[in-house]
């Protein structure tokens, strides 16, 4: 899939990410290695040893580490400055956990660090210390992502002696300047379960808080007046990875705070969605403000086209195609859209910089349209949920329907109680055609900015139709076991998204059948291709789609005078997701609903005819189905199958059924037809 | 021991002011005139399909004042396809000190010829900032790029006073290059040696001195891409290297590699020779009766036993001078101290072996993990290892005890079937190191499995790696524990199985020694193994096929195949059938021998039980682009064998055959 449909709009990215510079890093690492150690190393603080004896956390053999103590002090100071000193204490139990002893500390123009400060306490021997001068400072190398310029860099402080049944800490000091009024308590994490975790906050006097919990239930704080609160837990487990999981902000306990300075005035934490919304608001107005290029570009676009539809439709082609996917973000440009009439000369732009310029145009043609934030995975923001930029990585557009805009092709419809008919569409996905919405999106919450407020919408889910694959052969069999044929694939939705995206990055068109092979691979042992092509590959209002002729050799096996034939021939439903020794814990997701089809016809040898078919399968649960049969007609051996998700997540009580489901499916997959010589 | 660079740089290094180097006329910011046919252009014949090509590459390199030394470089690339816009972005490195990008131009030309100059912002990110080190990027992007667009840049990059150091011309580029040009203005006070290592692409005349000047022209260069199982990229790429002197090069190779093999052997020699030490540390590692075989192996032994530091994790500062390691100097040190790096681990043998009566001799390799040595290109840096070659029993062999976990008689991988200077005090012969018989690495799967009436396997398995395949396993696992190791046997099995399946390993194999072989363990539960045919039940035959069933699917081939090492993996599968089930059919037995890729399989019915044996050889180290097909058609032949079916009649059902 395309990653830049994934954008970010937000100041901070994963940290880890960015690391991807391996060899220029590496080679740094090293010489950072060899540069002289301070004149003297410290001993460890009190506080870190306090915890050298101290009981460990429930954990298991894979553990490689256990944070001891997490402890985070968030203070605002008389003068409204800010800063978060954090300290963290890890037991390394594992060789993996040594990468506990490396600190990666984000920080960009709005937040700085005043001080950083590790140590390590070894089983045996003297204490270990590194300091800030020691650091390693990194940031964006190449354009990951089509980010071009960002300001956001790390730190990277390496504490010595990382190893297993070492204890090893550091301390940092953060001053910070959020463009919103809160601050996220993350006292559960991937892989580490927390002996120890304590949040304290400290204001002055006349401010408020307010704190809302994420998967954790409420921890009432102890309050030492004069504005300090305090919360403590104590083993808390960690967040244990599983493919096709929700995102972790939908697992992991966190506790929002939204802080209201005194007298009401000025930055302040969100109180509901619709406060956001209108400060979302004010970050884009005068952006979608179009030039007289802009106004001569759309005039240009939509003079032959008759129709509203048609306008709007070129128009989104044009922003999808034509503006160059590029990010450029320094301080508040990670949440603000660049005024569209910049995008438009520069032919670039990020996800709002997109849905900006789109906005402009459509106004042009006397289309409203509003800014949406959302995420690009399911399973973040909620109604219950607080507001708060955490939630959000992408942002798309709602496009009001001029009433006279009713076209089939317009799935993504919401109907809104005050705007009447909005259409969702996301302008930086170059794929999915304008009145339809990739999986990811489907059914997950944004946040509609309208220009009094806006509230939390959810984006319809589209039918399942929309999204799959369609695949017809009609074949001729061997006596020799011999299979040859054609084959017609249809791929609508994101299975046509993920064929185009991959087709784009072929550097020569003779690498264009290696998508090709390796799909059949799955599924034939042995063929050949001998005729194949394209559909649709830059039509994306079309569905894409496969054309091509194999020949497989030695596909039916002989077995004394029997043929074994297996009547799916190609493609893959089945899948070894929850083949674990492990139990789920949590919900399994699905991108978005699909159905894929099957119809394969196989004309049978002459002088065969059939001995024994496969059972017909019929699986039916409230997420997914599965249905296929193997019939005859006179020399024609035929297969049908259904596979069809519904639901977009199952939950873990049902996980058991979806693994009964998979290996329904997988063995269905298996299953073999017998042929034999005809008995006259 | 310091390369010719760092001794080359260490010796021009000159103490002054910074002065940025002022752009030479012909390298302003004068655009090259665009043709008709580079606008009209919309696909290159020789690069089909190519998202973007480069037109034109210039890279004007100029060393000859080494107070200021630049280059200067041009790129002019047509766009092709929405996906080729993305080299609208550019990125140049700077490293803060040693060089720095300026005088960055850059415009859009448009299909229908109208430019867009570039007036944006040219971006300086620091990518990496360390102690006395900053490591930027300056960074653009241009505006208005669509399919149709050219594009095109040059800047200048200054060196820092002294900074002249050996170069290349890197040809290989990810796009298809139309065309390309190259001069190098050498610093004249030292000698320059320039080579091709691996040719010139197709065409291209070698690099011609002009005056004061060495310069190259090239055409239609192809676009590098990397395959699978390729040879390692130092080996495929065109380029052109320059190597500066502060001496005369020697032209002839053998003269040239008498003096390097002197020379090395001169400090082999200096670390190895501690006579006595060494006589005294063998009475205490052999015994009197031993053979010599025994007292080699002996020997062996506890070399390898000594702690071997480049097998270790890296260690910071604080730690390095917490720990007060002396620095070793001989092979004396090594053994009084009870460590030392590969290399000098091996030298060690080399003195022990001495010592104990073996004719042994140091021997300086090529590895042939980064590129192919070449004696012509007389570099002596590329013969980058050592072994040790000993008689024994009138036969050379070759050890490398400081290649952790190589078992006796055997060397690393990237140390077999390569070059190299057995040294003396006249410089040395050349040899070659052997390849390693497939039957040296093998995996042997042995089962022990009953099948249930639902139609799983359920039983034992042992897992037997053995050579090559026993080594790369402990080295990558040499410094994680036994829950690491544990996953990465059983994922292997996971892997070899082509379903889901439950694997849990029963045994603790030995991960520290260099026995020759590893052997797991495990408890295995294939679910829905067997799968249904109405009245009847097929078993595929391939249990063990998961590692084939994706190899060479492809049609298309660039580059020739290259294989670490030859080896063999060999099936015993018995299955025990539920009681009252029949075997109705068997499989033919399958023999594809192709000689140096052998395929056998066959099957039996013992007595109510299954048995399945199947073997498969790979012989091949290199094998040229156009046995591909050949290759793909053995790889298919094996997964279709591994597809048949084995008819059995469950209990109660008659065949009605």
């Amino acid at each position: 899939m395309n990653s830049k449909l994934s954008c970010s709009r937000s100041a901070f990215l994963r940290v880890i990410d960015r690391l991807g510079f391996g060899p220029v890093l590496a080679v740094l690492a090293v010489a950072l290695l060899s540069l002289p150690a301070p004149a003297r190393a410290g001993d460890a603080p009190q506080w870190m040893h306090a915890l050298v004896n101290v009981p460990l956390p429930e954990h298991d053999e894979k553990t490689n580490a256990v944070l001891l103590l997490a402890e985070d002090t968030f203070t605002v100071q008389g003068n409204g400055k800010m800063k978060r000193i954090e300290r963290r204490v890890y037991k390394i139990l594992r060789p993996d956990g040594r990468a506990y002893g490396t600190i990666y500390a984000n920080f960009d123009a709005g937040t700085k660090i005043n001080s950083i400060h590790g140590w390590c306490i070894p089983a045996q021997g003297k204490d270990y210390e590194v300091k800030d001068k020691e650091a390693i400072e990194t940031a964006l190398f190449g354009v990951p992502d089509g980010i071009l310029m960002s300001d956001v860099k790390t730190k990277v402080l390496t504490i010595p002696a990382a190893d297993p049944g070492n204890i090893v800490g550091y301390e940092m000091e953060q001053e910070v300047h959020p463009y919103v009024m809160q601050d996220v308590w993350r006292f559960q994490h991937i892989g580490v379960p927390v002996r120890e975790a304590h949040y304290s906050l400290q204001l002055p006097a006349g401010w408020e808080h307010k704190e809302v919990w994420l998967n954790h239930s409420e921890t009432a704080p102890a309050s030492s007046g004069s504005g300090q609160w305090q919360w403590a837990l104590t083993n808390v487990p960690a967040v244990k990875p599983e493919s096709n999981m929700p995102p972790l902000s939908g697992v992991a306990g966190r506790m929002v705070v939204s802080l209201f300075p005194s007298g009401g005035s000025g930055t302040k934490g969100f109180e509901s969605w619709s406060e956001m919304a209108r400060w979302e608001d004010g970050l884009d107005r005068g952006r979608r403000d179009a030039s007289p290029q802009i106004k001569q570009k759309v005039a240009a676009l939509t003079v032959s086209t008759p129709t509203t539809l048609a306008k709007m439709q070129v128009l989104a082609r044009f922003v999808q195609t034509d503006i160059r996917y590029v990010a450029i973000e320094l301080g508040i440009g990670g949440l603000q859209p660049h005024p569209a009439a910049e995008i438009f000369n520069h032919h670039y732009g990020d996800c709002k910089d997109k849905a900006t310029l789109l906005g402009s145009m459509l106004h042009e043609i006397g289309v409203e349209s509003f800014h949406v934030s959302i995420n690009t995975t399911r399973g973040g923001a909620a109604p219950d949920r607080p507001p708060t930029e955490e939630w959000f990585n992408h942002e798309i557009l709602a496009i009001r329907l001029p009433d006279d805009v009713k076209d089939p092709s317009l799935f993504a419809i919401l109907d809104h109680p005050k705007l009447g008919r909005i259409l969702i569409f996301d302008p930086t996905d170059e794929w999915t055609p304008f009145g339809r919405l990739r999986g990811e999106l489907q059914a997950n919450y944004g946040l509609l900015v309208t220009g009094d407020g806006g509230e939390l919408i959810k984006p319809p889910q589209l039918p399942a139709a929309l999204n799959g694959v369609m695949r017809t052969a009609k074949l001729t069999l061997t006596p020799s076991g011999t299979l040859s044929g054609d084959f017609v694939e249809q791929r609508n939705g994101d299975y046509a998204t993920e064929q185009r995206a991959s087709l784009k990055s072929v550097l020569k068109d003779a690498d264009r059948i290696k998508f090709l092979e390796s799909l059949i691979s799955h599924s034939l042992p042995t063929f050949q291709i001998t005729k194949a092509s394209l559909l649709n590959l830059n039509q994306t209002d079309q569905p894409f789609g496969y054309q091509y002729s194999l020949v497989a050799q030695n596909y039916a096996k002989t077995a004394g005078n029997l043929l074994l034939v297996r009547p799916r021939v190609v493609g893959v439903n089945s899948s070894d997701l929850l083949e674990t020794k492990e139990p789920r814990r949590y919900p399994v997701e699905f991108d978005g609903p699909w159905k894929n089809t099957d119809t394969v016809e196989i004309a049978m040898p002459t002088g065969y005819e059939v001995d024994d078919l496969p059972p017909p399968v019929n699986a039916d649960y409230s997420f997914a189905s599965y249905h296929s049969k193997t019939e005859v007609s006179g020399n024609m051996l035929k297969y049908t199958r259904t596979f069809e998700v519904k639901e977009l997540s199952v939950p873990v009580s049902k996980v058991e059924d979806l693994k009964k489901l998979y290996r329904i499916i997988a063995g269905d997959e298996r299953n073999t037809a017998v042929l034999k010589p005809a008995s006259h | 021991m310091l390369s010719r660079r760092l001794s080359l740089l260490a010796a021009i290094i000159f103490v002054g002011a910074a002065v940025r180097f002022s752009l030479p006329v012909s390298a302003g910011d004068e655009w090259l005139p665009i043709t008709p046919e580079e606008l009209k252009v919309t696909s290159d014949p020789k690069a089909p399909g190519a998202p973007a090509i480069t037109l034109y590459r210039q890279v004007d390199r100029d060393d000859s004042d080494p107070m200021r030394p630049h280059e200067y470089n041009y790129v002019r690339k047509k766009i092709f396809t929405e996906e080729g816009r993305k080299n609208a972005d550019v990125e140049i490195p700077v490293l803060k000190g040693q060089w720095d990008a300026h005088s960055i131009k850059a415009r859009t030309i448009r299909a229908d010829g109208s430019i867009v100059n570039f007036d944006g912002k040219v971006y300086e990110k620091e990518i990496v900032k360390a102690r006395g080190l900053k490591f930027l990027a300056k960074t653009f992007t241009l505006s208005d790029v669509q399919p149709g667009s050219i594009i095109e840049y040059h800047y200048m990059l200054d060196f820092a006073e002294g900074y002249v150091f050996n170069s290349h011309w890197v040809l290989s580029d990810d796009l298809f290059t139309k065309a390309a040009k190259f001069t190098l203005k050498p610093y004249g006070q030292w000698a320059l040696r320039w080579s091709w290592p691996n040719g010139l692409p197709e065409g291209a005349k070698p690099p011609v001195q002009e005056h004061s000047s060495i310069h190259m022209e090239a055409q239609d260069i192809p676009a590098f891409q990397v395959e699978d199982d390729m040879p390692p990229e130092g080996a495929m790429t065109f380029l052109v290297d320059f190597i500066y002197s502060e001496d005369t090069f020697e032209k002839e190779a053998d003269k040239f590699w008498k003096k390097q093999g002197k020379k090395m052997d001169d400090a082999a020699e200096g670390f190895v020779n501690k006579r006595k030490a060494m006589e005294q540390a063998v009475a205490q590692i052999v015994s009197t009766g031993d053979s010599p075989e025994v007292k080699l192996q002996k020997i062996y032994a506890k070399t390898q036993s000594i702690r071997n530091t480049s097998y270790e994790l890296e260690k910071t500062e604080q730690e390095q001078k917490r720990a007060k390691e002396k620095e070793v100097n001989n092979v004396e040190d090594v053994w009084k101290r009870g460590y030392g790096d590969g290399i000098q681990v091996t030298w060690l043998f080399l003195g022990l072996a001495r010592a104990a009566g073996f004719d042994a001799s140091p021997v300086r390799i090529s590895t042939r993990d980064d590129h192919f040595f070449k004696n012509n290109l007389m570099n002596a840096r590329d013969l980058n290892t050592n072994v040790v070659s000993v008689k024994l029993d009138g036969k050379d062999m070759y050890f490398d005890p400081g290649s952790a976990f190589t078992p006796f008689g055997m060397l690393p991988w990237s140390e077999t079937g390569t070059p190299g200077l057995k040294l003396d005090k006249d410089g040395g012969t050349w040899v070659t190191t052997p390849n390693l018989d497939s039957s040296a690495s093998q995996i042997i799967r042995k089962a022990d499995l009953s099948l249930t009436s639902e139609g799983s396997l359920e039983g034992k398995l042992t897992v037997t790696f053995s050579g090559l395949e026993a080594v790369w396993r402990r080295v990558e696992e040499r410094n994680e524990d036994e829950a690491h190791r544990k996953k990465l046997l059983e994922d292997y099995v996971k892997e070899i199985v082509p379903v889901g399946i439950d694997v849990e390993l029963t045994n603790k194999p030995d991960w520290t020694s260099s026995a020759p072989t590893l052997v797991a363990e495990y408890s295995l539960k294939v679910p829905g193994w067997v799968s249904g045919a109405g009245k009847r039940a097929l078993m595929p035959v391939g249990l063990f096929s998961g590692p084939e069933k994706h190899m060479y699917e492809h049609s298309t081939r660039v580059h020739p195949l290259y294989f670490h090492y030859m080896y063999e993996k060999s099936d015993d599968v018995r299955i025990e059938l539920p009681l009252g089930w029949q075997v109705s059919s068997l499989p033919q037995p399958v023999t594809n021998d192709a000689k140096l890729l052998v395929y056998t399989m066959k099957t039996e019915n013992e007595k109510g039980a299954l048995r399945l044996e199947r073997h498969l050889k790979c012989s091949l180290t290199i094998l040229e682009q156009k046995y591909y097909n050949a290759l793909r058609s053995f790889y298919q032949s094996v997964r279709s064998a591994d597809e048949q079916q084995i008819v059995l009649q469950p209990l109660g059902i008659s065949s009605g055959n």
